[in-house]
This record gives structure tokens, sequence and C-alpha cells, in this order.
């Protein structure tokens, strides 16, 4: 079973939001024995970075631009602002046992 | 601990860019940040918002690239009426924010006891409207004794 996973963080200005939202991501799934390296970016370096591989979500809070992306992308916006928390970490967990029964 | 000069209770503004412009002029008079910021954080709420509800409360928190940074910071207005944002999600959606934090982070990866400490803040509704009808100073300075800049 995989228990490392590489995520891409993207927020507006790809530091502040971006940041927050995968330090708390790594803090809520290390309970759970998951361990995730965040990348942040900004919308417009999502796709590019995207691209380059080795990514097995994302997590957002501003709009992504248009784009095949390949992989689950996961509203991050009630993570952040704690309404829509367990929400949140309910559709991450999912997304995670679904690429473990891949 | 946050820096009171930076902290406008019950400002008087028209619009969001009023708002951002005001208070980043507090954050310019201390040279926290670049004379190119003001501009920069408006060009990008333009483009992308960051607007927040908190269960039906609103806050905005304005930021930018740290290369418009000199120093980390954050400034906080409560506004005396509801000035309107857009939503980070949704930029087409329009809030009536009453709490704007304008911030200023020279480096997210040295920065994660500040940016921790704000998510929690974002967390605690109560102290948020605690926050907004503070009437003087030392009152948010209490209430933002855990923010480590």
């Amino acid at each position: 079973m995989k228990k490392r996973f590489k995520v891409l963080s993207v927020c507006g200005s790809g530091t502040v939001t971006s940041s927050m939202v995968a330090l708390k991501l790594k803090d809520a799934l290390d309970e759970k024995g998951i361990s995730i390296a965040a990348t942040e970016a900004k919308p417009t370096e999502a796709l590019n970075l995207i691209s380059g591989g080795g990514f097995d979500f994302i997590i957002n809070t501003s709009p992504l631009i248009a784009g095949d992306y390949g992989v689950p992308i996961i509203n991050a916006v009630g993570f952040l602002t704690g309404f829509g928390e367990e929400e949140f970490i309910e559709n991450i967990m999912a997304v995670i046992n679904e690429i473990n029964n891949k | 601990m946050i820096d009171l000069d930076l902290v406008l209770l019950d400002m008087q503004a028209r619009t969001w860019r009023d708002v951002i412009g005001k208070l980043g002029k507090l954050m310019l008079d201390k040279n926290d940040v670049k004379d190119s910021y003001i501009d920069a954080v408006i060009a990008r709420e333009e483009e992308l918002p960051t607007g927040l509800n908190i269960g039906n409360f609103y806050v905005a928190i304005p930021h930018t690239d740290s290369n418009h940074v000199n120093k980390s910071s954050i400034a906080i207005a409560t506004l005396k009426s509801p000035v309107e944002f857009s939503e980070m999600i949704n930029p087409a959606g329009k809030i009536n924010v009453e709490l704007v934090f304008l911030l200023a982070v020279k480096d997210p990866k040295q920065q994660v006891t500040l940016l921790k400490s704000l998510m929690a803040l974002f967390q605690n509704k109560q102290l948020l409207l605690k926050l907004k009808s503070a009437k003087d100073k030392s009152e948010v300075a209490i209430l933002l004794k855990d923010i480590v800049i």
C-alpha cells in the first residue's frame, strides 16, 4: 500500500494559501500514517508541472486553467476556512484509497 | 506579535481597492513592502481574488508574490461597512467582507509558524467576530496574541 503521495497545491500567488493548505494537509494525514510531499504552484504553472509527471493529485484554492490534468483535483477552500474540512479529508481519503486499489 | 501600527479599526472604504491601498500604505511607511507591492496586490486581486466565506462571515486575505516584500507582516482592517470582494474559488461570486488581512510574506517555506497561526485564526469564527467588533487596538493585541510573525 502506497503511503507517500506527491501533491500539487495550487493558489493564486503560488505561495501563501497553497503553503497553508499543504501544511495543514500534511498534519492531518500524518495522523493517518500517510505522508505527502507538496509542491506549491500558481494556476498558470499547474498544467506544465503536472505534465512533468509524478503527482498523485491536485488540491486548489483558486480556479485552475481549463485543461487535461490527468489526476484528481480536490477543492481545498473548505479546508482553508474550516467550513468543509471533514468533507475535504473524506475526498482526499477517497482519492488515496482509489490510487491504492488500482 | 502583530504590529498594532498596521491595524485600522472601523475603516471607511468604498471599494476593495481602497482597503488594499490604505492598508498597503501603512506597510509601505514601515518599509515592510516595496513600492511595487500595492499595485501588485491589486493586480492579483483582480485576477485571482482572496475573499473567503467563514461560515457566513466574510474575510479577505489579499497578498502577492514575495518579491514585492521586504519583511513579513500583516495589516488588518475592520470595516465600518462591508466592502465587496470576489471569492477565491469562484471569482464571479461577490461577497460582503467585514475583515481584511493584508499579508506580506517574505518566504513561505521559512514561515510555517506564521502560516499555521493564520490558518488557526480562520478556523476560529468566534475570534473573528470579536476582532470585527474590537473597539481599540489593545483588544486586537489580546485576540491576536497567538499570531507569530
